[in-house]
């Protein structure tokens, strides 16, 4: 279970490219063995949050901090706390799975004798053991990216960021990382924030989720409350959604709707539509 | 400790190491070419300060190839930049921005050594007698350093790939034709000879050239050397100080 001792506090975070604003004030506090989700259209933000957050682009604004203690006057102290899955393999290709994850190792100053044992832990619980000393330009997509996930769990981060982990995967492999990331959360009690596009996701695997649009939060609940706020059930007729409180409510409107329509429960994605206007995962 | 360092050279002796061959290969031809075209084409019959011209030539391709190896680490930074990300690796772990410099500079002079020790062999093989004087070590790892270090630098503040080879274009190989490496800069036109000794490239190939053949080594120049080797770890540091992923 989560606790209440918050790992990361922000608070009015900024960021602006030229004359854009990519961050406008997001706030944020993540406890220790949380699970967050950060949802948002393409281009709302969340990749430039992702990259604030770990000191990969510098805010114009705000403040950053890791047990309490500000990120950047506490740089290197608080990057050991943090564990990154960018969203593009940003392995060596001409390197292999072992001589990736050593890279990491001395990086993140594992002591060599305890390297060669971590490194085997990681790749047994990718399923890359036997591709240990394989280049890693000869990985199927999924098998990087199973790769990038755990070279990230290797010095035993505290915070896990990750940027659209499962975008591209097919189904099956999508449904591992899905164990896999949920493993690490619930064991190790790692505090993860993940940016995904797939409703389905975030309602899956996160105890909360912030919804942003335009570089600003716009909703910032557990999944459950969210759909509760627009209601249980949805009615969909033609062009347009409609929520309701109970089925019958839902049922009973339904009857005055001409053409074809359906009732269902509500999904974190009508959640997103309704505060959004747009619609995700096209 | 030395994570950092540890780490980048880790990296690049590794991916290096894989591609060794065929970069050996191709960093040993140009010079090559040019011992053929101007060593033997007007090669001993001409002389230049002095010395035969192809003994002359040979001190200044090893500059230029030191040159083109320790500043060469810019092109595969960027790759590693804009392409592949793996540059993100050094830049979210908990190291020093001064060791990711160090670890970077200390390939870029192990790649020059390389193709130094390529020219010294051939030198051998076009029959030309050098004098190694102690003080071209010194002069060496003051020419590589610097070099590696710029490079560096501008493979941080350049915003993609297309602009680091517009660096190359108009200001690396402009310097290697008309910094002293292959006619002494003296007999250049005084507004050109102004210009050259704004650029490093003329000092380093002075103060090599005169280590490698028995001239009197220039100790301005030298310091010059140590200056701008200074300076550029100075900008090299303060540009992945500031470089945003």
């Amino acid at each position: 279970m989560p606790s209440d001792k918050p790992i990361l506090q922000v608070r009015a975070l900024t960021k602006r490219f030229g004359q854009k604003s990519a961050v406008r004030g997001i706030d944020l506090t993540i406890n220790e063995g949380e699970f967050w989700g950060l949802l948002g259209a393409n281009g709302a933000g969340k990749t430039t949050t992702i990259k604030l957050l770990t000191g990969l682009t510098r805010p114009d604004s705000g403040e950053i901090q890791y047990r309490g203690r500000d990120f950047f006057r506490f740089f290197r102290e608080a990057k050991k706390l943090i564990g990154v899955v960018p969203q593009q393999n940003n392995l060596d290709r001409d390197l292999t799975a072992n001589e990736n994850l050593t890279l990491h190792a001395i990086l993140h100053g594992i002591p060599r004798k305890h390297r060669a044992e971590r490194i085997n832990e990681v790749l047994d619980v990718a399923g890359l053991t036997e591709y240990r000393d394989k280049p890693v330009k000869t990985f199927s997509g999924g098998m990087k990216r199973r790769l990038v996930v755990v070279r990230s769990l290797l010095h035993h981060p505290r915070i896990l960021f990750l940027d659209e982990p499962t975008s591209g995967l097919d189904p099956q492999i999508r449904r591992n990382l899905w164990e896999l990331i949920q493993k690490i959360n619930r064991e190790q009690k790692t505090a993860v924030l993940m940016t995904t596009h797939y409703i389905e996701e975030a309602e899956k695997l996160c105890h909360r989720v912030k919804i942003i649009s335009s570089g600003q939060v716009i909703a910032d609940d557990t999944p459950e409350q969210l759909k509760k706020g627009i209601g249980h059930y949805v009615l969909e007729g033609g062009e347009q959604e409609l929520f309701f409180k109970t089925m019958q409510d839902a049922k009973d409107k339904q009857k005055t709707v001409h053409g074809e329509s359906s009732v269902r429960e509500v999904s974190l994605e009508d959640v997103f539509i309704k505060l959004t206007g747009k619609r995700i995962n096209v | 400790m030395f994570n950092g360092f540890t780490g980048v050279l880790y990296r690049e002796l590794h991916v290096f190491s894989k591609k060794a061959k065929k970069q050996i290969i191709a960093s040993s031809l140009s010079p090559l070419l040019f011992l053929i075209a101007f060593g033997w084409g007007f090669g001993k019959e001409v002389t230049v300060d002095g010395l035969p011209y192809i003994t002359f030539l040979i001190p200044g391709l090893i500059t230029m190839s030191a040159l083109n190896q320790s500043y060469g680490i810019a092109l595969e930074l960027n790759i590693s930049r804009f392409y592949f990300h793996v540059f993100d690796e050094f830049l979210i772990a908990p190291v020093r921005q001064v060791e990711i410099v160090l670890g970077e500079a200390c390939f870029g002079i192990f790649r020059a050594m390389i193709s130094a020790a390529l020219i010294f062999i051939y030198s051998i093989l076009f029959g030309v007698k050098l004098i190694i004087s102690p003080i071209f070590f010194l002069a060496f790892f003051f020419h590589t350093f610097l070099f590696a270090t710029l490079g560096v630098t501008m493979a941080m503040i350049v915003k993609d790939h297309g602009s680091q080879a517009s660096v190359n274009t108009f200001v690396i190989t402009p310097m290697i034709f008309l910094c002293g490496t292959f006619f002494p800069v003296d007999k250049l036109p005084a507004f050109f000879k102004g210009m050259v000794h704004i650029l490093p490239l003329t000092y380093s190939t002075k103060v090599i050239r005169a280590s490698l053949t028995g001239g009197n080594i220039n100790t301005t120049y030298l310091g010059l050397m140590a200056a701008f080797a200074i300076l550029f770890f100075g900008t090299a540091l303060w540009a992945v100080k500031r470089v945003e992923a």
